[in-house]
């Protein structure tokens, strides 16, 4: 029970080493001498990263419990610290220099949140029907989401949502509690789109809220908060600028600008199409070469994988992420401790998260948000991050019993 | 189930699983629609994306960088830059064997006016070959292409897929070759210097600075690549920038302003007659600055900037060339100091009250006996009875042998080193060279190998600059100076400025002491008289650097060496003596005689600087 969990192993290594595949046939097309170049480097950010999985797996489990609210308040500082000070890189204050080394404070943040989180929750319950048991929570949780949302990195700040409706949901919410929480926002999202699919919604939360003898006072607040912020956000919609509303239009649907925001998602979408059932082979392909996709080795690399090896390279990479998720998952099973299931649950829906929007965004299902694919995308943080996180996650399996 | 701390084990089990289970179904709905989604593009709509990729028409470009140019202190631009056109071949761009057979045959059916091939079969196989390795990079058919061949690939573009023109920037010297021994040049960055760690910013089809100014100062020049998106058309050529593209600016490298005076340089370069091989330099000695410095046989820059095959030729005709234009003779070339360095004798018997203006010897009658030997004064004539500043003005031998002998080399030794010879002073651009400079010492070690032990009577040829004495043309100007100034040793250098593409100054070089370079005033004062009476008295052997209404002191050599009839001449002159702004040094090799070839050309680089409106600089 105890032992390595081969499949896990398994469909980590692969992933790893199809990425650096794909980052080396992306890339392999600059002009760089080899020890300068994407591929090189990303072996040595997995390198790094391998050696950080190794600690972690041997530090003690009961060792995150006692860190977390320090790291928490770590990375608080430190994106405090580049909202003020940091590298402008491409127009996002995302960047931290210390010491030489340029690191995503926004990345570590995402695993101080999930320690900090899981432990609240192991400790204290939530509860819809109980708001000020949402009090500290929400608190843990708005305050990193602001400082990345204003860096500004709306898909960061997204993931940190998503571990929180996870953590929510693991920690005691139901389907329909879950329903309710998010209704707001699924209000605000359906009243710009259209008045029929609003109305329907409004009568969804309603039947649904009385069906599940849900407290008058609890209707009455989640109906009004609904009603009042689509109406809200309708007036907000119609009050805006052109350009404004043209510039939220384009990031939900990228094709109504197919020279600007949509021109990477078309030449993504060709790029995957042309790539056909088993694709044009390893190092061809005359999207990646000529580089028409920008943000090929980082981004865009699921673009990559399907132009050179097609349906069934996307097919097998799916596959071994799917593994991934339902071994890693499975740990929930092997111990009752709630620490332990909610830091498995977490790390399970980061990574589902960033699997999902990536690829959904190179097919075009999905704005172009800038979250990159585990384990396949370039990038030293990323990696590192990832690293971490499946340290964490073969700690908690080897070492659970601990807690 | 609201709250799991009332919960019995099995409960919880069971709500996780349930959530587990939730979990997974999530996961294989979103993955299904992924890959239902995949299925469409990549099965479904598979011909229409396959036609769509090989259509496409957007092609990453990147953007060199102007590099900085080269001006002269007042502003007038000495090295710019020119477009220059390669002919170039994509891989890629052949759709198929029969697109390449046509275009091939194309190619080598184009002729220039002259009606000669522009290209053969040879370069055509050897570039489509390397091409298949680096199918989407271009490969050089024709290097520099000049106007009429670019129009003529112009005006075929059409007929010609496959076939791009690209533009680069090139060096351009408005001057041709004067000056070229301080610019250097530029030339493609070769894949071991790519290799180098210190060049990891660099790609290939970069230009890298080579000698002199160029590589001396490449970190300012070369600024930074950009980058755009391009779109081309069915034959590959460009039609625009994609919008909404990532774009990056270039950014131009710094513009270097030197402490060059086109005037003079130009003065010097037209002052030395043709055919003669040999070095001028100017320079403030206050501070260091060169105004001006020429070698020669001249070489032209404009060669590395040509056609690789044309380069190699024109290569091997300067390296090879036994008269070594390569050479910058003027930091490079190492000559015997000859009797300019009688001042150094002089001022360290001077300095050391071994000797003093009254300081008599026996009188020169054409020679002085030493031992078995007899050591000859250039004038077989003879000069009579001399103090020291008529030794200085008629260039005695036989004074500075007798001088010599109770002088003792090491002081000499000492007075040279004060001044900067017998090491490297530092100069901005490369191959600078130390020359040589022994006092007994130092000597039986340097020619160890030959041998050679020092004999008393070396210390004669050292008096009158001969023997194991070698300095660089740029030492001997320098030295002159610094002593007549008496304000130091500065380094010598040409950055005055390092300017940004915008106009802003970004340093600004201050003039740096690398040594005391002092005497007492009492020995500077009767050098300077010295000095003066070469130029200005009547039997003074460098009357013929006279310049008007300015008080020049200078001093000759004629060096003797192994390697011609004719002497080396040499001519060092400063003005104006009291407060002196400029040293002129002078050397021509197997001229003749200092007075009679080195001083005229002094002499005009002098008017140059003190009358630059009569003299036919350059107008600005």
């Amino acid at each position: 029970m105890k032992k390595i969990d081969w499949f896990f192993m398994g469909s980590l290594l692969a992933l790893i080493g199809i990425g650096i595949m794909l980052v080396y046939s992306a890339t392999n097309n600059s002009e760089l001498i080899w020890y300068h170049t994407e591929w090189f480097k990303q072996i040595i950010h997995f390198a790094a990263g391998f050696i950080i999985a190794a600690i972690i797996v041997f530090l003690p489990s009961k060792s995150w419990k006692n860190i977390a609210w320090i790291a928490y308040a770590i990375s608080i500082i430190a994106l405090f610290w580049v909202g003020s000070s940091g590298h402008i890189s491409k127009g996002a204050g995302r960047w931290l220099d210390i010491a030489g080394f340029r690191f995503q404070p926004s990345e570590f943040a995402k695993i101080a949140y999930l320690l900090v989180s899981s432990l609240w929750l192991s400790r204290n319950r939530v509860s819809l029907v109980e708001p000020r048991t949402l009090l500290i929570p929400s608190l843990l949780f708005i305050v990193p989401f602001i400082l990345v949302l204003k860096q500004p990195n709306l898909s960061t700040a997204l993931v940190f949502t998503v571990i929180t409706l996870v953590h929510f949901y693991w920690a005691g919410f139901r389907l329909v509690d879950m329903f309710l929480f998010v209704s707001p926002v699924a209000s605000v999202i359906f009243s710009t789109i259209s008045g029929l699919y609003w109305n329907l919604l409004i009568i969804c939360v309603f039947f649904v809220s009385v069906r599940f003898k849900f407290p008058l006072w609890l209707i009455i607040l989640v109906m009004t908060v609904d009603i009042g912020s689509g109406y809200v956000s309708q007036i907000a919609w119609n009050t805006m600028e052109d350009h404004q509303r043209n510039r939220i239009l384009t990031f939900v649907d990228p094709m109504r600008d197919p020279k600007g925001q949509g021109y990477q998602v078309i030449q993504s979408q060709v790029a995957i199409g042309s790539g056909g059932l088993f694709g044009k082979g390893f190092g061809e392909g005359s999207q990646t070469n000529l580089a028409f996709l920008p943000e090929e080795h980082t981004d865009f690399i699921f673009s990559v994988l399907g132009e050179q090896f097609g349906f069934a390279g996307a097919l097998v990479v799916l596959v071994l992420f799917f593994v991934l998720l339902l071994r890693g998952i499975s740990i929930c099973k092997l111990y009752s401790d709630s620490f332990i299931n909610l830091m498995v649950s977490g790390i399970c829906a980061m990574f589902f998260f960033h699997i999902i929007v990536n690829v959904a965004m190179t097919v075009g299902f999905m704005p172009v948000t800038g979250l990159p694919l585990p384990f396949l995308s370039y990038g030293g943080s990323f990696v590192l991050t990832c690293m971490i996180l499946v340290g964490l996650l073969i700690n908690l399996r080897l070492k659970g019993k601990d807690i | 189930m609201l709250s799991n701390f009332q919960q019995s084990e099995e409960d919880i089990r069971q709500e996780v699983n349930l959530k587990i289970f939730v979990f997974i179904c999530v996961c294989i709905v979103t993955f299904s629609i992924l890959l239902i989604r995949l299925l469409q593009l990549q099965y479904f709509e598979y011909d229409n994306n396959l036609k769509r990729a090989e259509e496409n028409r957007i092609r990453k470009v990147n953007i060199k960088a102007n590099r900085g140019l080269i001006l002269d202190r007042n502003g007038v631009v000495l090295v710019r830059n020119r477009p220059s056109y390669q002919i170039s071949l994509m891989y890629s761009g052949f759709k198929s064997k029969e697109v390449r057979d046509s275009v091939f045959d194309r190619l080598l059916r184009i002729k220039d006016s002259s009606g000669k091939r522009l290209l053969d079969s040879t370069i055509l196989a050897f570039s489509f070959e390397r091409g298949r390795w680096q199918k989407f990079r271009f490969q050089r058919l024709i290097e520099d292409a000049a106007p009429e061949v670019v129009a003529i690939f112009e005006e075929h573009g059409e007929e010609l897929p496959g076939i791009e023109i690209l533009v680069e920037s090139r060096r351009d010297y408005p001057f041709g070759l004067h000056g070229a021994h301080i610019f250097g040049y530029t030339s493609e960055i070769s894949e071991q210097e790519l290799e180098l760690p210190e060049n990891a910013h660099y790609v290939m089809g970069d230009r890298i600075g080579k000698k002199g100014l160029e590589l001396s100062y490449e970190q300012e020049f070369r600024g930074q690549n950009g980058l755009r998106f391009v779109e081309v058309n069915a034959m590959g050529r460009e039609m625009g920038t994609v919008e909404g593209m990532p774009f990056i600016t270039p950014i131009s490298g710094n513009s270097i302003v030197t402490t060059l005076d086109w005037r003079i340089q130009k003065a010097a370069e037209n002052a030395i007659p043709e055919g003669l091989k040999g070095a001028v330099v100017a320079l403030n000695p206050q501070n260091g600055e060169i105004y001006a410095m020429v070698s020669r046989p001249p070489l032209d820059p404009n060669i590395f900037s040509l056609e690789k095959r044309e380069l190699h030729k024109a290569w091997a005709s300067v390296a090879l060339d036994t008269a070594k234009p390569l050479t910058n003779r003027a930091i490079s070339g190492l000559y015997p100091p000859a009797s300019v360095f009688k001042v150094i004798t002089a001022a360290a018997g001077l300095d050391a009250n071994v000797i003093s203006e009254y300081t008599k010897y026996k009188p020169c009658l054409g020679g002085l006996r030493f031992g078995s030997r007899y050591a000859k004064c250039w004038n077989a004539r003879g000069h009579g009875v001399l103090n020291v500043i008529g030794a200085l003005r008629e260039s005695c031998d036989v004074f500075f042998y007798q001088a010599s002998l109770d002088i003792g080399s090491k002081r000499i030794g000492d007075m040279g080193r004060r001044f900067g010879l017998g090491s490297k002073l530092g100069v901005d651009i490369p191959n600078e060279r130390s020359g040589l400079l022994i006092d007994s010492a130092s000597y039986e070690k340097w020619f160890e190998k030959k041998g050679w032990k020092w004999s008393a009577g070396e210390i004669l040829n050292i008096a009158i600059g001969q023997g194991a004495l070698l300095v660089t043309p740029l030492q001997q100007t320098v030295m002159v100076g610094t002593l007549a100034s008496g304000n130091g040793l500065y380094r010598p250098h040409f950055l005055k400025e390092v300017v940004s593409p915008e106009g802003e100054v970004i340093k600004k070089v201050e003039p740096e002491k690398i040594g005391d370079g002092k005497v007492s005033e009492h020995t500077r004062s009767i050098i300077l008289k010295g000095l003066y009476e070469v130029v200005n008295a009547p039997n003074g052997t460098g009357r013929r650097a006279i310049v008007k209404d300015i008080k020049v002191g200078g001093k000759t050599g004629s060096a003797e060496n192994p390697h011609g009839d004719k002497t080396h001449a040499w001519f060092v002159a400063v003005a104006p003596l009291d407060n002196p702004e400029i040293a002129v040094g002078v050397v021509l090799e197997n001229a003749g005689g200092g007075g009679a070839m080195a001083a005229p050309i002094a002499q005009k680089v002098l008017e140059a600087y003190f009358y630059p409106n009569n003299s036919q600089g350059v107008t600005k």
